[in-house]
Protein backbone atom coordinates (compact mmCIF):
# COMPACT_ATOMS: atom_id res chain seq x y z
CA UNK A 1 0.00 0.00 0.00
CA UNK A 2 3.10 2.67 1.08
CA UNK A 3 4.84 1.65 -2.05
CA UNK A 4 1.84 1.87 -4.53
CA UNK A 5 1.41 5.67 -2.49
CA UNK A 6 4.79 6.63 -3.38
CA UNK A 7 4.70 4.92 -6.80
CA UNK A 8 1.63 7.39 -7.47
CA UNK A 9 2.64 9.99 -5.91
CA UNK A 10 6.14 10.24 -8.22
CA UNK A 11 3.78 9.58 -11.14
CA UNK A 12 1.97 12.77 -10.23
CA UNK A 13 5.44 14.68 -9.88
CA UNK A 14 6.52 12.90 -13.32
CA UNK A 15 3.51 14.24 -15.11
CA UNK A 16 3.47 17.93 -13.08
CA UNK A 17 6.51 18.48 -14.64
CA UNK A 18 5.83 16.81 -17.92
CA UNK A 19 3.10 19.59 -18.38
CA UNK A 20 5.46 22.48 -16.94
CA UNK A 21 7.65 21.38 -19.56
CA UNK A 22 4.94 21.28 -22.02
CA UNK A 23 4.15 24.78 -21.61
CA UNK A 24 7.62 26.24 -21.08
CA UNK A 25 8.23 29.98 -22.61
CA UNK A 26 11.27 30.38 -24.44
CA UNK A 27 12.89 33.88 -25.40
CA UNK A 28 14.22 33.22 -29.15
CA UNK A 29 17.06 35.47 -31.28
CA UNK A 30 17.59 35.33 -34.48
CA UNK A 31 20.27 32.72 -35.26
CA UNK A 32 23.07 35.19 -35.57
CA UNK A 33 22.66 36.27 -32.14
CA UNK A 34 25.63 35.44 -30.22
CA UNK A 35 24.59 36.45 -26.41
CA UNK A 36 23.38 32.91 -25.07
CA UNK A 37 21.95 34.41 -21.98
CA UNK A 38 20.36 37.58 -20.09
CA UNK A 39 19.57 38.43 -16.79
CA UNK A 40 15.47 39.24 -16.36
CA UNK A 41 16.81 43.24 -15.52
CA UNK A 42 18.16 43.09 -19.49
CA UNK A 43 15.19 41.34 -20.69
CA UNK A 44 12.73 43.98 -19.19
CA UNK A 45 15.29 46.78 -20.58
CA UNK A 46 15.18 45.13 -24.11
CA UNK A 47 11.80 44.97 -24.16
CA UNK A 48 10.73 47.90 -22.93
CA UNK A 49 13.08 49.52 -25.43
CA UNK A 50 15.57 50.93 -23.13
CA UNK A 51 18.48 49.01 -24.95
CA UNK A 52 18.27 48.93 -28.71
CA UNK A 53 21.51 47.31 -29.36
CA UNK A 54 22.76 43.76 -28.90
CA UNK A 55 26.28 43.66 -26.94
CA UNK A 56 27.81 43.31 -30.98
CA UNK A 57 26.18 46.72 -31.89
CA UNK A 58 23.69 45.19 -34.03
CA UNK A 59 20.68 47.16 -33.61
CA UNK A 60 17.56 44.38 -31.53
CA UNK A 61 14.20 44.29 -33.33
CA UNK A 62 11.41 43.40 -31.21
CA UNK A 63 8.41 41.38 -32.29
CA UNK A 64 5.73 40.88 -29.68
CA UNK A 65 1.88 39.30 -29.80
CA UNK A 66 -1.05 41.50 -29.03
CA UNK A 67 -1.44 42.35 -25.55
CA UNK A 68 -4.33 40.60 -25.00
CA UNK A 69 -2.87 37.40 -26.62
CA UNK A 70 -2.23 34.45 -23.71
CA UNK A 71 1.29 34.08 -24.22
CA UNK A 72 1.84 37.41 -24.06
CA UNK A 73 0.47 37.78 -21.05
CA UNK A 74 2.23 35.16 -19.60
CA UNK A 75 5.56 35.90 -20.96
CA UNK A 76 5.06 39.55 -19.54
CA UNK A 77 4.20 38.55 -15.90
CA UNK A 78 6.59 35.64 -15.75
CA UNK A 79 9.24 36.40 -17.58
CA UNK A 80 9.39 40.20 -17.14
CA UNK A 81 7.38 40.57 -14.11
CA UNK A 82 5.46 43.19 -15.33
CA UNK A 83 1.68 43.66 -16.67
CA UNK A 84 0.78 43.79 -19.86
CA UNK A 85 -0.68 47.37 -19.50
CA UNK A 86 2.59 48.75 -18.43
CA UNK A 87 4.64 47.24 -21.54
CA UNK A 88 1.22 48.77 -23.80
CA UNK A 89 2.07 52.31 -21.91
CA UNK A 90 5.22 52.35 -22.70
CA UNK A 91 5.37 51.28 -26.28
CA UNK A 92 2.22 54.13 -26.72
CA UNK A 93 4.19 56.58 -25.18
CA UNK A 94 6.87 56.14 -27.70
CA UNK A 95 5.08 55.51 -30.55
CA UNK A 96 2.12 58.26 -30.34
CA UNK A 97 5.20 61.02 -29.17
CA UNK A 98 8.13 60.45 -31.98
CA UNK A 99 10.40 59.56 -29.31
CA UNK A 100 11.15 56.40 -30.31
CA UNK A 101 9.57 52.86 -32.10
CA UNK A 102 7.80 50.55 -29.55
CA UNK A 103 8.02 46.23 -30.65
CA UNK A 104 6.46 44.96 -33.69
CA UNK A 105 3.42 43.32 -33.24
CA UNK A 106 2.14 40.13 -35.24
CA UNK A 107 -0.67 38.19 -34.75
CA UNK A 108 0.03 34.54 -33.94
CA UNK A 109 3.02 32.58 -32.78
CA UNK A 110 4.01 31.33 -36.26
CA UNK A 111 4.32 34.14 -37.42
CA UNK A 112 6.45 35.90 -34.47
CA UNK A 113 9.04 32.75 -35.04
CA UNK A 114 9.17 33.37 -38.44
CA UNK A 115 9.63 36.83 -38.32
CA UNK A 116 12.56 36.04 -35.75
CA UNK A 117 14.11 34.17 -38.24
CA UNK A 118 14.22 36.07 -40.84
CA UNK A 119 15.00 39.41 -39.01
CA UNK A 120 18.85 40.08 -38.44
CA UNK A 121 19.04 41.19 -34.70
CA UNK A 122 15.09 40.04 -33.41
CA UNK A 123 14.20 38.81 -30.45
CA UNK A 124 10.71 37.17 -29.38
CA UNK A 125 8.94 34.45 -27.18
CA UNK A 126 7.69 31.12 -27.75
CA UNK A 127 6.55 28.35 -26.19
CA UNK A 128 8.38 24.90 -26.45
CA UNK A 129 11.28 26.71 -28.50
CA UNK A 130 13.56 23.54 -28.03
CA UNK A 131 11.45 21.38 -30.39
CA UNK A 132 12.47 23.73 -32.97
CA UNK A 133 16.25 23.78 -33.59
CA UNK A 134 16.69 26.17 -36.08
CA UNK A 135 15.97 29.04 -33.37
CA UNK A 136 18.14 30.21 -31.05
CA UNK A 137 17.57 30.20 -27.66
CA UNK A 138 18.69 32.71 -24.68
CA UNK A 139 18.89 31.36 -21.15
CA UNK A 140 17.55 33.75 -18.62
CA UNK A 141 19.13 33.94 -15.29
CA UNK A 142 17.48 36.02 -12.30
CA UNK B 1 -14.91 78.90 -47.31
CA UNK B 2 -12.28 78.29 -44.07
CA UNK B 3 -15.06 76.15 -43.01
CA UNK B 4 -15.72 74.24 -46.18
CA UNK B 5 -12.04 73.58 -46.56
CA UNK B 6 -11.53 72.53 -43.13
CA UNK B 7 -14.54 70.00 -43.89
CA UNK B 8 -13.04 68.93 -46.83
CA UNK B 9 -9.57 68.08 -44.88
CA UNK B 10 -11.70 66.52 -42.18
CA UNK B 11 -12.97 64.00 -44.67
CA UNK B 12 -9.91 63.47 -46.40
CA UNK B 13 -8.43 62.38 -42.83
CA UNK B 14 -11.26 60.08 -41.77
CA UNK B 15 -11.30 58.77 -45.79
CA UNK B 16 -7.48 57.74 -45.24
CA UNK B 17 -7.66 56.09 -41.55
CA UNK B 18 -10.75 53.85 -42.86
CA UNK B 19 -8.76 53.19 -45.75
CA UNK B 20 -5.63 52.22 -43.32
CA UNK B 21 -7.80 50.49 -40.96
CA UNK B 22 -9.85 48.56 -42.86
CA UNK B 23 -7.13 47.16 -45.93
CA UNK B 24 -4.30 46.46 -43.53
CA UNK B 25 -3.06 46.13 -39.95
CA UNK B 26 -0.48 47.59 -38.09
CA UNK B 27 1.82 44.09 -39.06
CA UNK B 28 1.31 44.34 -42.48
CA UNK B 29 2.22 48.31 -42.33
CA UNK B 30 4.98 47.42 -40.45
CA UNK B 31 9.00 47.12 -41.47
CA UNK B 32 11.81 46.31 -39.21
CA UNK B 33 12.64 49.96 -39.93
CA UNK B 34 9.78 51.26 -40.77
CA UNK B 35 6.40 51.74 -39.01
CA UNK B 36 2.99 52.89 -39.42
CA UNK B 37 0.48 53.70 -36.84
CA UNK B 38 -2.31 55.87 -36.52
CA UNK B 39 -5.95 56.16 -34.19
CA UNK B 40 -9.36 58.01 -34.63
CA UNK B 41 -11.75 58.01 -32.33
CA UNK B 42 -15.33 60.34 -31.88
CA UNK B 43 -17.16 61.10 -29.04
CA UNK B 44 -20.68 63.05 -27.60
CA UNK B 45 -20.05 65.18 -25.01
CA UNK B 46 -23.14 67.32 -23.00
CA UNK B 47 -21.58 69.94 -20.48
CA UNK B 48 -24.37 71.80 -18.17
CA UNK B 49 -23.88 75.04 -16.47
CA UNK B 50 -20.58 76.60 -18.45
CA UNK B 51 -19.02 77.17 -21.68
CA UNK B 52 -16.13 74.40 -21.67
CA UNK B 53 -17.33 72.76 -24.42
CA UNK B 54 -19.94 75.17 -27.08
CA UNK B 55 -21.78 78.27 -25.89
CA UNK B 56 -25.03 77.19 -26.23
CA UNK B 57 -24.95 74.37 -23.46
CA UNK B 58 -26.09 71.42 -26.41
CA UNK B 59 -25.14 68.04 -26.77
CA UNK B 60 -21.90 68.05 -29.28
CA UNK B 61 -19.94 66.08 -31.05
CA UNK B 62 -16.86 68.42 -30.87
CA UNK B 63 -14.50 65.56 -29.39
CA UNK B 64 -13.10 64.23 -32.28
CA UNK B 65 -9.30 63.24 -32.38
CA UNK B 66 -7.58 61.82 -35.78
CA UNK B 67 -4.27 60.99 -36.20
CA UNK B 68 -1.02 59.47 -38.06
CA UNK B 69 1.98 58.99 -37.73
CA UNK B 70 5.00 57.37 -39.10
CA UNK B 71 9.16 56.51 -37.98
CA UNK B 72 11.87 55.55 -40.22
CA UNK B 73 15.03 54.87 -39.22
CA UNK B 74 17.15 56.78 -41.59
CA UNK B 75 20.22 55.16 -40.34
CA UNK B 76 21.63 53.27 -37.10
CA UNK B 77 21.59 56.16 -35.36
CA UNK B 78 19.17 58.57 -37.10
CA UNK B 79 15.68 58.11 -37.10
CA UNK B 80 12.71 60.45 -39.03
CA UNK B 81 9.42 60.55 -37.33
CA UNK B 82 6.36 62.66 -37.63
CA UNK B 83 2.43 62.67 -36.86
CA UNK B 84 -0.49 64.66 -37.92
CA UNK B 85 -3.61 64.87 -35.91
CA UNK B 86 -7.07 66.57 -36.75
CA UNK B 87 -8.75 67.85 -33.12
CA UNK B 88 -12.00 69.28 -32.35
CA UNK B 89 -12.64 70.00 -28.69
CA UNK B 90 -15.05 73.00 -29.47
CA UNK B 91 -14.11 75.62 -27.58
CA UNK B 92 -11.56 73.83 -25.30
CA UNK B 93 -8.70 74.98 -27.51
CA UNK B 94 -8.23 75.66 -32.16
CA UNK B 95 -9.69 73.08 -34.31
CA UNK B 96 -8.42 71.76 -36.98
CA UNK B 97 -5.52 69.73 -38.54
CA UNK B 98 -1.56 70.22 -37.25
CA UNK B 99 1.17 68.95 -37.45
CA UNK B 100 1.71 67.06 -33.61
CA UNK B 101 5.34 66.14 -34.47
CA UNK B 102 7.93 66.48 -37.26
CA UNK B 103 11.87 65.92 -36.24
CA UNK B 104 14.69 63.70 -36.22
CA UNK B 105 16.23 61.41 -33.54
CA UNK B 106 19.63 61.56 -33.36
CA UNK B 107 21.06 58.85 -31.31
CA UNK B 108 24.29 60.06 -29.47
CA UNK B 109 25.06 57.65 -27.04
CA UNK B 110 23.86 54.04 -26.62
CA UNK B 111 25.25 51.37 -24.82
CA UNK B 112 23.48 48.07 -22.72
CA UNK B 113 22.62 50.51 -19.79
CA UNK B 114 23.05 54.14 -21.03
CA UNK B 115 20.74 55.75 -24.27
CA UNK B 116 20.93 59.49 -25.23
CA UNK B 117 19.01 61.04 -27.95
CA UNK B 118 18.56 64.80 -29.26
CA UNK B 119 15.14 65.02 -30.95
CA UNK B 120 15.23 68.29 -33.64
CA UNK B 121 11.91 69.87 -35.00
CA UNK B 122 9.03 69.82 -33.77
CA UNK B 123 8.97 67.96 -30.13
CA UNK B 124 6.64 66.87 -28.35
CA UNK B 125 5.95 67.70 -24.01
CA UNK B 126 7.16 64.34 -22.47
CA UNK B 127 7.83 65.91 -18.99
CA UNK B 128 4.61 65.76 -17.05
CA UNK B 129 3.12 62.50 -16.14
CA UNK B 130 0.62 62.32 -19.53
CA UNK B 131 1.66 65.36 -21.75
CA UNK B 132 3.25 62.76 -24.24
CA UNK B 133 0.12 61.25 -24.25
CA UNK B 134 -2.69 64.15 -24.02
CA UNK B 135 -3.75 64.12 -27.20
CA UNK B 136 -3.86 60.05 -27.83
CA UNK B 137 -7.47 59.01 -26.78
CA UNK B 138 -7.01 55.11 -25.83
CA UNK B 139 -3.19 56.19 -23.96
CA UNK B 140 -4.49 58.53 -21.66
CA UNK B 141 -6.66 57.98 -18.80
CA UNK B 142 -9.54 60.00 -19.47
CA UNK B 143 -11.41 61.89 -22.13
CA UNK B 144 -10.44 65.20 -20.45
CA UNK B 145 -7.30 65.02 -18.21
CA UNK B 146 -7.51 66.82 -15.21
CA UNK B 147 -7.24 70.62 -15.85
CA UNK B 148 -5.57 71.53 -13.11
CA UNK B 149 -2.20 70.31 -14.87
CA UNK B 150 -3.43 69.42 -18.62
CA UNK B 151 -5.40 72.98 -18.90
CA UNK B 152 -6.63 72.86 -22.44
CA UNK B 153 -6.46 76.17 -23.05
CA UNK B 154 -2.91 75.95 -22.96
CA UNK B 155 -2.50 72.48 -25.14
CA UNK B 156 -1.32 74.28 -27.99
CA UNK B 157 1.52 76.39 -25.78
CA UNK B 158 2.07 73.24 -23.76
CA UNK B 159 2.03 70.30 -25.87
CA UNK B 160 5.52 70.43 -27.61
CA UNK B 161 7.38 72.86 -29.59
CA UNK B 162 9.81 73.90 -32.12
CA UNK B 163 13.19 73.22 -31.15
CA UNK B 164 15.76 70.90 -29.62
CA UNK B 165 14.69 68.22 -26.55
CA UNK B 166 17.49 65.85 -24.97
CA UNK B 167 16.86 62.60 -23.26
CA UNK B 168 19.41 60.37 -21.42
CA UNK B 169 17.98 57.46 -20.19
CA UNK B 170 20.07 55.41 -17.01
CA UNK B 171 19.10 51.61 -16.26
CA UNK B 172 21.15 50.58 -13.45
CA UNK B 173 20.37 46.91 -12.39
CA UNK B 174 20.49 47.40 -8.39
CA UNK B 175 18.46 51.29 -8.60
CA UNK B 176 16.19 51.06 -11.53
CA UNK B 177 15.69 53.38 -14.50
CA UNK B 178 16.66 56.82 -14.44
CA UNK B 179 15.37 59.42 -17.21
CA UNK B 180 16.62 62.69 -17.54
CA UNK B 181 15.08 65.31 -19.74
CA UNK B 182 15.62 68.47 -21.22
CA UNK B 183 13.72 70.73 -24.03
CA UNK B 184 14.37 74.54 -25.28
CA UNK B 185 11.85 75.79 -27.84
CA UNK B 186 8.58 78.23 -29.02
CA UNK B 187 5.37 77.39 -29.92
CA UNK B 188 3.55 78.85 -32.81
CA UNK B 189 0.09 80.78 -31.61
CA UNK B 190 -1.99 81.54 -34.35
CA UNK B 191 -4.51 84.85 -33.50
CA UNK B 192 -7.49 82.31 -32.16
CA UNK B 193 -4.99 80.58 -30.02
CA UNK B 194 -3.88 84.24 -28.63
CA UNK B 195 -7.66 84.82 -27.96
CA UNK B 196 -8.55 81.75 -26.51
CA UNK B 197 -5.61 82.34 -23.63
CA UNK B 198 -6.21 85.92 -23.44
CA UNK B 199 -9.69 87.70 -24.38
CA UNK B 200 -11.72 87.63 -27.82
CA UNK B 201 -11.47 91.48 -27.67
CA UNK B 202 -8.03 90.74 -27.81
CA UNK B 203 -6.95 91.83 -31.46
CA UNK B 204 -3.20 91.57 -31.36
CA UNK B 205 -0.62 89.33 -31.92
CA UNK B 206 0.67 87.07 -28.83
CA UNK B 207 4.36 85.34 -28.99
CA UNK B 208 5.91 82.79 -27.24
CA UNK B 209 9.06 84.00 -26.93
CA UNK B 210 10.60 80.80 -25.15
CA UNK B 211 9.93 77.73 -23.36
CA UNK B 212 12.40 75.83 -21.48
CA UNK B 213 11.64 72.65 -19.29
CA UNK B 214 13.64 70.10 -17.63
CA UNK B 215 12.42 66.62 -16.01
CA UNK B 216 13.44 63.98 -14.34
CA UNK B 217 12.44 60.47 -13.34
CA UNK B 218 12.83 57.53 -11.31
CA UNK B 219 11.55 54.10 -11.69
CA UNK B 220 13.39 51.42 -8.68
CA UNK B 221 13.76 48.20 -9.80
CA UNK B 222 11.18 45.87 -10.31
CA UNK B 223 8.73 48.37 -8.18
CA UNK B 224 5.65 49.07 -9.13
CA UNK B 225 6.28 52.56 -8.51
CA UNK B 226 7.47 55.49 -10.58
CA UNK B 227 8.51 59.56 -9.10
CA UNK B 228 8.83 62.21 -11.32
CA UNK B 229 9.10 65.91 -11.00
CA UNK B 230 9.23 68.78 -14.09
CA UNK B 231 10.26 72.39 -14.19
CA UNK B 232 8.91 74.85 -16.69
CA UNK B 233 10.01 78.47 -17.83
CA UNK B 234 8.59 80.52 -20.31
CA UNK B 235 7.75 83.62 -21.20
CA UNK B 236 5.47 85.52 -23.80
CA UNK B 237 4.53 89.20 -25.17
CA UNK B 238 1.82 90.73 -26.57
CA UNK B 239 1.78 93.35 -29.25
CA UNK B 240 -1.58 94.94 -29.70
CA UNK B 241 -3.18 95.50 -33.06
CA UNK B 242 -4.26 99.36 -34.00
CA UNK B 243 -7.70 99.10 -32.52
CA UNK B 244 -7.21 97.08 -29.66
CA UNK B 245 -9.23 96.86 -26.13
CA UNK B 246 -5.49 96.09 -24.63
CA UNK B 247 -2.07 97.33 -24.84
CA UNK B 248 1.34 96.00 -24.91
CA UNK B 249 2.23 93.62 -22.40
CA UNK B 250 4.47 90.80 -21.05
CA UNK B 251 3.53 87.72 -19.78
CA UNK B 252 6.26 85.00 -17.34
CA UNK B 253 5.19 81.65 -16.68
CA UNK B 254 6.87 79.08 -14.56
CA UNK B 255 5.13 75.23 -13.83
CA UNK B 256 6.64 73.14 -11.17
CA UNK B 257 5.21 69.29 -10.71
CA UNK B 258 5.65 66.42 -8.46
CA UNK B 259 4.16 63.00 -9.36
CA UNK B 260 3.94 59.79 -8.37
CA UNK B 261 2.63 56.96 -10.41
CA UNK B 262 1.77 53.03 -8.60
CA UNK B 263 0.93 50.39 -11.42
CA UNK B 264 -0.50 47.07 -9.54
CA UNK B 265 -2.39 44.20 -11.41
CA UNK B 266 -5.83 45.80 -10.68
CA UNK B 267 -5.35 48.44 -8.65
CA UNK B 268 -3.04 51.69 -9.73
CA UNK B 269 -2.65 55.23 -8.43
CA UNK B 270 -1.45 58.26 -9.40
CA UNK B 271 -1.31 61.95 -9.03
CA UNK B 272 0.53 65.19 -9.52
CA UNK B 273 0.90 67.98 -7.65
CA UNK B 274 1.92 71.85 -8.94
CA UNK B 275 2.40 75.27 -8.92
CA UNK B 276 2.58 77.96 -11.34
CA UNK B 277 3.53 81.26 -11.22
CA UNK B 278 2.15 83.87 -13.61
CA UNK B 279 3.34 87.34 -14.17
CA UNK B 280 1.84 89.67 -16.00
CA UNK B 281 2.99 92.90 -16.82
CA UNK B 282 1.23 95.83 -18.89
CA UNK B 283 -1.73 94.23 -20.98
CA UNK B 284 -4.32 95.46 -18.99
CA UNK B 285 -2.40 99.19 -18.89
CA UNK B 286 1.18 100.43 -19.56
CA UNK B 287 1.81 99.98 -15.69
CA UNK B 288 -0.03 97.47 -14.75
CA UNK B 289 1.71 94.58 -12.64
CA UNK B 290 0.13 91.40 -10.95
CA UNK B 291 2.24 88.34 -9.86
CA UNK B 292 0.15 85.17 -8.47
CA UNK B 293 0.82 81.46 -7.06
CA UNK B 294 -1.70 79.30 -8.55
CA UNK B 295 -1.26 75.66 -6.78
CA UNK B 296 -3.12 72.22 -7.97
CA UNK B 297 -3.10 68.72 -7.06
CA UNK B 298 -5.16 65.91 -8.43
CA UNK B 299 -5.01 62.04 -7.03
CA UNK B 300 -6.48 59.26 -9.52
CA UNK B 301 -7.13 55.63 -8.85
CA UNK B 302 -7.80 53.52 -11.82
CA UNK B 303 -9.43 49.43 -11.20
CA UNK B 304 -9.09 46.85 -13.24
CA UNK B 305 -12.27 45.12 -12.87
CA UNK B 306 -11.63 42.23 -15.35
CA UNK B 307 -9.68 41.92 -18.81
CA UNK B 308 -11.94 44.41 -20.65
CA UNK B 309 -13.43 46.60 -18.16
CA UNK B 310 -11.26 49.69 -15.97
CA UNK B 311 -13.23 51.81 -13.43
CA UNK B 312 -11.19 55.62 -12.94
CA UNK B 313 -12.43 57.89 -10.11
CA UNK B 314 -9.95 61.25 -9.55
CA UNK B 315 -10.26 64.16 -7.37
CA UNK B 316 -8.48 67.62 -8.12
CA UNK B 317 -8.02 70.75 -6.83
CA UNK B 318 -7.04 73.98 -8.30
CA UNK B 319 -6.98 77.66 -7.29
CA UNK B 320 -5.13 80.26 -9.60
CA UNK B 321 -4.15 82.62 -6.78
CA UNK B 322 -2.83 80.55 -3.15
CA UNK B 323 -3.28 84.17 -1.64
CA UNK B 324 -7.16 84.43 -2.62
CA UNK B 325 -8.50 80.58 -2.47
CA UNK B 326 -11.92 81.58 -2.03
CA UNK B 327 -11.60 84.44 -5.04
CA UNK B 328 -13.00 87.80 -2.34
CA UNK B 329 -10.16 89.62 -3.65
CA UNK B 330 -10.52 88.64 -7.34
CA UNK B 331 -13.85 89.52 -7.23
CA UNK B 332 -13.19 92.85 -5.26
CA UNK B 333 -10.55 94.12 -7.50
CA UNK B 334 -13.00 93.76 -10.83
CA UNK B 335 -15.61 95.88 -9.22
CA UNK B 336 -18.03 92.16 -9.16
CA UNK B 337 -17.76 91.66 -12.67
CA UNK B 338 -15.37 88.75 -12.37
CA UNK B 339 -17.35 86.35 -9.79
CA UNK B 340 -15.55 84.78 -6.95
CA UNK B 341 -15.62 81.33 -8.42
CA UNK B 342 -13.42 82.06 -11.36
CA UNK B 343 -10.23 81.76 -8.79
CA UNK B 344 -10.80 78.02 -8.37
CA UNK B 345 -11.63 74.88 -10.26
CA UNK B 346 -12.44 71.52 -8.38
CA UNK B 347 -13.29 68.43 -10.14
CA UNK B 348 -14.63 64.90 -9.46
CA UNK B 349 -14.49 62.12 -11.92
CA UNK B 350 -16.16 58.96 -12.66
CA UNK B 351 -15.41 56.90 -15.67
CA UNK B 352 -15.96 53.52 -16.95
CA UNK B 353 -13.39 51.63 -20.21
CA UNK B 354 -14.31 48.65 -22.35
CA UNK B 355 -11.94 47.06 -24.44
CA UNK B 356 -14.00 45.15 -27.39
CA UNK B 357 -10.42 44.08 -28.67
CA UNK B 358 -7.11 44.99 -28.69
CA UNK B 359 -7.32 48.51 -30.64
CA UNK B 360 -10.74 49.12 -30.08
CA UNK B 361 -12.05 50.75 -26.85
CA UNK B 362 -14.83 52.76 -25.67
CA UNK B 363 -14.88 55.35 -22.70
CA UNK B 364 -17.95 57.11 -20.57
CA UNK B 365 -17.12 60.06 -18.55
CA UNK B 366 -19.12 61.98 -15.64
CA UNK B 367 -17.54 64.76 -14.05
CA UNK B 368 -18.98 67.12 -11.52
CA UNK B 369 -16.95 70.24 -11.36
CA UNK B 370 -16.90 73.53 -9.17
CA UNK B 371 -15.61 76.89 -10.12
CA UNK B 372 -14.17 78.55 -13.13
CA UNK B 373 -10.59 79.14 -12.97
CA UNK B 374 -9.50 76.81 -16.12
CA UNK B 375 -12.21 77.93 -18.33
CA UNK B 376 -11.25 80.33 -21.18
CA UNK B 377 -10.30 82.76 -21.86
CA UNK B 378 -8.23 83.53 -18.69
CA UNK B 379 -6.82 86.30 -18.70
CA UNK B 380 -10.41 88.13 -19.03
CA UNK B 381 -13.16 85.28 -17.85
CA UNK B 382 -16.43 85.02 -19.13
CA UNK B 383 -18.95 85.31 -16.18
CA UNK B 384 -21.85 85.93 -18.54
CA UNK B 385 -21.64 82.31 -20.16
CA UNK B 386 -20.90 80.65 -17.20
CA UNK B 387 -23.16 82.40 -14.80
CA UNK B 388 -23.06 79.45 -12.02
CA UNK B 389 -19.87 78.07 -10.05
CA UNK B 390 -21.22 74.09 -9.85
CA UNK B 391 -21.41 72.61 -13.80
CA UNK B 392 -21.00 69.54 -15.29
CA UNK B 393 -19.32 67.32 -18.11
CA UNK B 394 -21.14 64.09 -19.74
CA UNK B 395 -18.84 62.23 -22.29
CA UNK B 396 -19.11 59.04 -24.18
CA UNK B 397 -16.02 58.72 -26.63
CA UNK B 398 -15.38 55.28 -28.92
CA UNK B 399 -12.07 55.04 -30.12
CA UNK B 400 -10.00 52.36 -32.48
CA UNK B 401 -5.93 52.77 -33.41
CA UNK B 402 -3.25 50.17 -35.21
Amino acid sequence: MFINNILKLWLLCFWLLLSFNAHSLDIITHPAIETTSLTTAQLRRIFSMRQLLWRSGTPIVVYVLPSKHKLHQKFTKKMLRMFPYQLDRIWNKLTYSGMGSAPIVVSNTQALVDAVMKTPGAIGYVENAKNNSKVHIINIKG
Amino acid sequence: MNNFIEQRCKTFCYILLLFFLSQASAEELTLSNWQWHGFFSQGIVDVNGSDFVNDDGSISSELTEIGINTSLQLLPNLRFATQAVYLNGGNRYTKGARIDYLLLDWTLWNKNNWQTNLYVGRFKNIHWLYSSVRDIPFARPGIILPQSVYFDGFRDIAVGGDGAALKLSYSDDVYGDFDINYSYGTSPLSKEQGQIILSKLATGNVKQDFDSQASFYWKPIFSPWRFGLSLLDSDFSYRNAEQDFFVDGNFSFQFYTLNALYEGEQWEFSGEIYQERFVTKGFYHPFFLQDHLGQGAYLQTRYQFNEDLTLLARYEKFYSNKNDKKGKQLEIDTAGKVPSYFAFQNDFVFSLSYDFTNNFKLRLEQHWVNGGARLTPVVQPNPINNNQPYWQITALQLMMWF
